[in-house]
């Protein structure tokens, strides 16, 4: 016999708009951190655990694309333990796994949801990917895309999903401007005339380790979703 | 059979399937997968083995009440002495329960556990969706080989026509083992297949799940 | 021809092994070769195509049994249709069984098909070994199809169908090996008898709820028993013999 397929009154109780804890709460924040290879993602994933670290309770879901490079570098360098890093096998997709079939991704936080349940804030990294890779809203709250100076400064003039729809556009790596010949002003006027009003930080996780700014940006999602 | 079946079988279908090469990834390492024939030879072995006993566990999972898809998650079990194959199809279980409480609402799925093996929730899935118990079987037998099929043309850089020529040709026998799963709860299995998974889910450097 | 064969082992004064049934019809005949063992003999050449051998094993709680053959049981075609030789094994334990017989050679053109079941009680120990080689020296192989299925209180532990020789779907190249061995074991679950995952070249240890199933192949039937007997922990083969 066929199901009832009435939609008009259907309320998906799965849906993420709907995810809530046993005591009601929403569950933790999930930010995603895309972008391209090389610009930096695991370094500021990295950052925001140490500079979040101590005020949230805080984890991480990897997708590193063949190896577990990226979750072995942040059990050294994120002061993260072993429970809280997830690394998840992409099947050659990285792109796939976060935005067509998010389904390993859901799991990994899943994990994370379930062996901590004060749980606050879930990162999840991307694997290194092009311009067009983007999460898919059903997997995180809000999204981090990184692209760094040395890529060229015509980078967010090229747009693409990463660049214009981002919540947030990470410029990383301003100290190497000089070096690479990149115009800082023309990536700040460039961005903003492509993302609508959303924010675009430039920011060099050399001069700032701790990602003050992009650490700022993340508090502020937080306590936006509490209120709620 | 309804275009749930068409849904329920695509690749595109959001429930982890893309993260799974069946084996492919390490018998491409091992050198048993190298082309399209040893791909075919692979896909026919895995189709008459794994697929055949998925196709069985499947039919038989649609329809059924929660006590017998109880029992039917241990015929599973029983089935899949390989903890590596036995997590890669509880994982990808867990995905098609993810999507298909929300494609097919039924009271169906409440029946299972959290974790069911894949073609358990292949089963309720089927039935939450109006099917019959060989429509299931032949979703069973198709995802069998097409995951796999996949994998290996992303890995081995094949080309894609061929390979969903490989596939299409395998058309007959994923025919004929939904055909000869359905009433039955056949226990094929391929020790081969058993060394691969484990071999691979030893490994630190791989592409995919299982 | 039809073969028949019944054991009930039950608990004996003084903590021995009595043996109340011992029944023998057909191609083969039992000979008791120690305290708690019996040796399976061939009585004719065999089995041949169309042959159907019924082995009931039952052993009591508090008992021990050993079951052995005295020599390779070469399975041949039958001379008229093709028509597949049997063996069923159907064990109920609720003591111990070893069960190790010798290897079964399957001639060419023959199809043998054999099947272990085994009713488990909660205490039950069980070990039992399959050795199969397709083909006598210098022939093509025949085919070999064996079912096991382990239930333990009622609980499926392990059902697998292991299809080997011409005809059988997964026996494919370059994976299709003339020689097969398996050993299972399973005792109630307790770390004692928990074993962990372990691999080697062609062969694959699994664990079960309170046991393991090794599984080898390859081309000679020496080398694959050595690979089975490799990654089978050795305590545990001795526990019943």
């Amino acid at each position: 016999m066929p199901p009832d397929h009435n939609l008009d009154d259907y309320v998906d109780p799965y849906a993420p708009g709907h995810r809530h804890s046993a005591d009601g709460k929403p569950g933790p924040l999930r930010v995603g951190l895309g972008g391209p290879v090389g610009s930096g993602k695991t370094a500021l994933a990295a950052a925001l655990c140490r500079t979040l670290g101590a005020e949230y309770d805080l984890a991480v879901v990897t997708n590193d694309i063949y190896t577990t490079e990226d979750a072995d570098f942040l059990r050294r360098n994120a002061v993260l333990p072993d429970d809280r890093i997830e690394a998840v096998q992409t099947g050659c997709c990285p792109h796939t796994a976060i935005r067509d079939d998010i389904t390993a991704n859901l799991d990994a936080v899943e994990l994370l949801e379930s062996r901590h349940p004060g749980l606050e804030l879930v990162l999840v990294e991307s694997g290194g990917d092009n311009l067009t890779a983007s999460f898919s809203y059903g997997l995180v709250d809000a999204q981090i895309f990184v692209i760094d100076v040395a890529g060229g400064d015509k980078v967010p003039r090229k747009g693409g999903p990463g660049v214009t729809a981002a919540d947030l556009l990470v410029v990383n790596k301003t100290d190497l401007a000089p070096m690479v010949g990149a115009d800082l002003d023309v990536m700040r006027r460039d961005s903003a005339a492509v993302r609508n009003g959303k924010p675009t930080h430039l920011i060099s996780l050399r001069e700032d380790p701790s990602a003050a700014t992009v650490a700022e940006w993340v508090r502020e999602q937080i306590r936006a979703r509490v209120l709620v | 059979m309804t275009s749930a079946l068409l849904t329920l079988a695509d690749s595109r279908l959001p429930a982890g399937g893309h993260t799974h090469s069946g084996g492919v990834e390490q018998a491409i390492a091992a050198g048993i997968v190298h082309d399209p024939g040893s791909l075919a030879t692979f896909l026919r072995r895995r189709l008459a083995t794994s697929g055949l006993v998925a196709a069985g566990l499947a039919a038989a999972a649609c329809g059924a009440a929660a006590e017998r898809l109880a029992a039917l998650d241990d015929e599973a079990d029983a089935r899949t002495p390989s903890p590596a194959s036995r997590t890669a199809s509880r994982q990808q279980g867990r995905g098609l329960v993810r999507v298909g409480r929300r494609a097919w609402p039924s009271p169906l799925w409440d029946a299972l556990t959290d974790r069911p093996h894949h073609p358990i929730a292949l089963g309720v899935a089927a039935g939450a969706g109006g099917l019959a118990p060989r429509d299931a079987a032949s979703a069973a037998a198709y995802l069998s080989i097409s995951g796999p099929a996949t994998a290996a043309q992303r890995l081995l850089a094949m080309d894609p026509l061929t390979v969903a020529a490989v596939t299409a040709r395998l058309s007959p026998d994923v025919d004929d083992v939904a055909e000869r799963a359905v009433g039955e709860l056949p226990a094929a299995t391929d020790p081969l297949l058993d060394l691969l998974a484990e071999v691979h889910a030893a490994r630190k450097d791989r592409f995919f799940a299982s | 021809m039809r073969t028949v064969v019944q054991i009930v082992a039950r608990p004996g004064p003084g903590g021995r092994t009595v043996l109340p049934v011992v029944r023998a019809g057909g191609q083969l005949a039992v000979r008791r070769t120690g305290a708690a063992s019996v040796h399976l003999v061939a009585t004719a050449f065999g089995p041949l195509g169309g042959d159907d051998a019924e082995i009931s094993l039952v052993v009591e709680e508090g008992a021990r049994l050993a079951v052995r053959s005295v020599a390779a049981a070469i399975a041949l075609p039958s001379r008229g249709e093709p028509l597949p030789s049997a063996q069923r094994i159907r064990a109920t334990v609720a003591g111990a069984l070893d069960l190790r017989l010798e290897p079964t050679v399957v001639a060419v053109r023959a199809h043998h098909q054999a099947e272990l079941t085994a009713h488990l009680a909660d205490g039950a120990v069980l070990t039992a070994t399959e050795q199969v080689l397709l083909g006598r020296s210098g022939e093509e192989p025949g085919r070999w199809t064996g079912t096991t299925r382990i239930e333990r209180a009622g609980r499926p532990v392990l059902h697998t169908t292991v299809g080997l020789g011409p005809g059988e779907p997964a026996w494919l190249p370059p994976v299709a090996p003339r020689a097969y061995a398996s050993t299972v074991h399973s005792a109630a679950e307790g770390p004692a008898d928990d074993a962990e995952v372990a691999t080697g070249e062609d062969a694959v240890r699994l664990p079960l709820p309170g046991g393991w199933v090794t599984t080898a192949w390859g081309t000679e039937l020496h080398r694959v028993v050595g690979a089975v007997d490799a990654l089978s922990p050795a305590a545990d083969l001795r526990g019943t013999a």
